[in-house]
């Protein structure tokens, strides 16, 4: 297989072989275990995962949706910020939890589909920006006034950023979708 | 003309050929109507988890929904559009699917559930900012209302998989 892949490339670089062939091994691996054969035998388990995967990245956008409208001064104006991160915190965390274990169910029912393909990738970066930038964000928040009182006003570069995260997280769902239709790697198992 | 002819009629039609024959417009289209349904649904959860008395308990019921609104109905008319572009891409298919049917009626319940909520149960939560407890009846259209759009999404999802 390596030898009509990315790892065989002339242009190659030493990291793009090594990568493929972690991920073809990964995946190999990934196709014996009882698991995959699970999930890969029950017509059902799929959809299912998938339905759950979308309920939880539901709550995720729905807090980055009320996060970025309440920077703009749109929805829950007589809150602080402090008390809406109390609010959507732990809910946006749990589905974080759920939307890593469902997508790893995914990628268990078929190994060779996601990780051979970019926009996997991306939709990966994508999250790990989207997590950076809320953790961020909410630190530089919380030294501001309208953490704790609701009249006060927010600095504009927050509401930017806190548009941006949103649109981030449209961008993760939209990455996501495409997994099923993108080309996978030349030379990828199947 | 019948029914019929009008769905065969449809999948005739120039823009059913494009969406369907494409490799990336019914991608694109999808991946619309999927981002804009998340908001349409989250938004919606938000207001059914307070009726429920299980989330923002911190807010006035009737302020929430008065502010969630109209996100809920911008994503909407996004997702409506998108999915009714997906539908004139493959009419006869979707007609023919057990889910896409099932989908409908129950994105027609949803409907009825809302609009029973806002007639009936809605003027009843004028209470004051800080009361936790809604009315029974407007805890019912809550769970019916998750429910139904977890059906939805579950719906929405088999057909992808029933379908081609």
């Amino acid at each position: 297989m390596l030898d009509q892949g990315v790892g065989a490339r002339s242009d190659a670089t030493e990291f793009e072989t090594l990568a493929f062939a972690m991920l073809e091994s990964f995946a190999a691996w990934l196709g014996r275990t009882s698991l995959s054969n699970y999930v890969a035998s029950q017509a059902w388990v799929v959809p299912t995962v998938q339905t759950v995967h979308i309920l939880a990245i539901t709550v995720v956008v729905a807090s980055a949706v009320v996060l970025s409208l309440r920077l703009l001064g749109l929805v829950e104006r007589g809150q602080s910020v402090g008390a809406l991160t109390i609010r959507f915190a732990r809910p946006s965390i749990v589905a974080i939890v759920i939307l890593a274990l469902t997508g790893l169910l995914m990628i268990a029912g078929e190994p060779t589909r996601a990780i051979f393909r970019y926009v996997f990738w991306w939709k990966m970066a994508l999250i790990a920006l989207a997590i950076v930038l809320t953790s961020g964000l909410l630190a530089a928040l919380k030294v501001q006034a309208v953490w704790e009182d609701p009249q006060a006003p927010v600095p504009p570069l927050y509401r930017v950023l806190a548009v941006g995260l949103l649109l981030i997280w449209l961008a993760v769902i939209v990455a996501g979708r495409w997994i099923g239709y993108a080309q996978g790697w030349p030379g990828s198992p199947s | 003309m019948t029914l019929a002819d009008l769905i065969n009629w449809l999948q005739d039609t120039p823009l059913s050929v494009t969406i369907r024959e494409s490799d990336w417009v019914f991608p694109t289209i999808e991946s619309i109507h999927v981002a804009a349904f998340v908001v349409v649904v989250g938004s919606i959860s938000i207001v059914d988890l307070r009726l429920l008395g299980l989330a923002s308990r911190s807010r006035n019921a009737d302020e929430l929904i008065r502010e969630l609104l109209p996100i809920t109905w911008s994503a909407f008319a996004i997702a409506a559009l998108a999915g009714a572009l997906l539908f004139i891409g493959k009419p006869l298919t979707y007609t023919a699917s057990f889910f896409f049917l099932g989908k409908m009626v129950l994105l027609l319940l949803a409907g009825l559930n809302m609009g029973v909520f806002h007639l009936f149960v809605h003027p009843r939560l004028d209470g004051p900012a800080d009361r936790v407890a809604t009315p029974l009846a407007a805890r019912a259209s809550g769970f019916v209302s998750l429910a139904l759009w977890v059906g939805v999404v579950a719906f929405g999802r088999w057909i992808g998989f029933t379908t081609n």
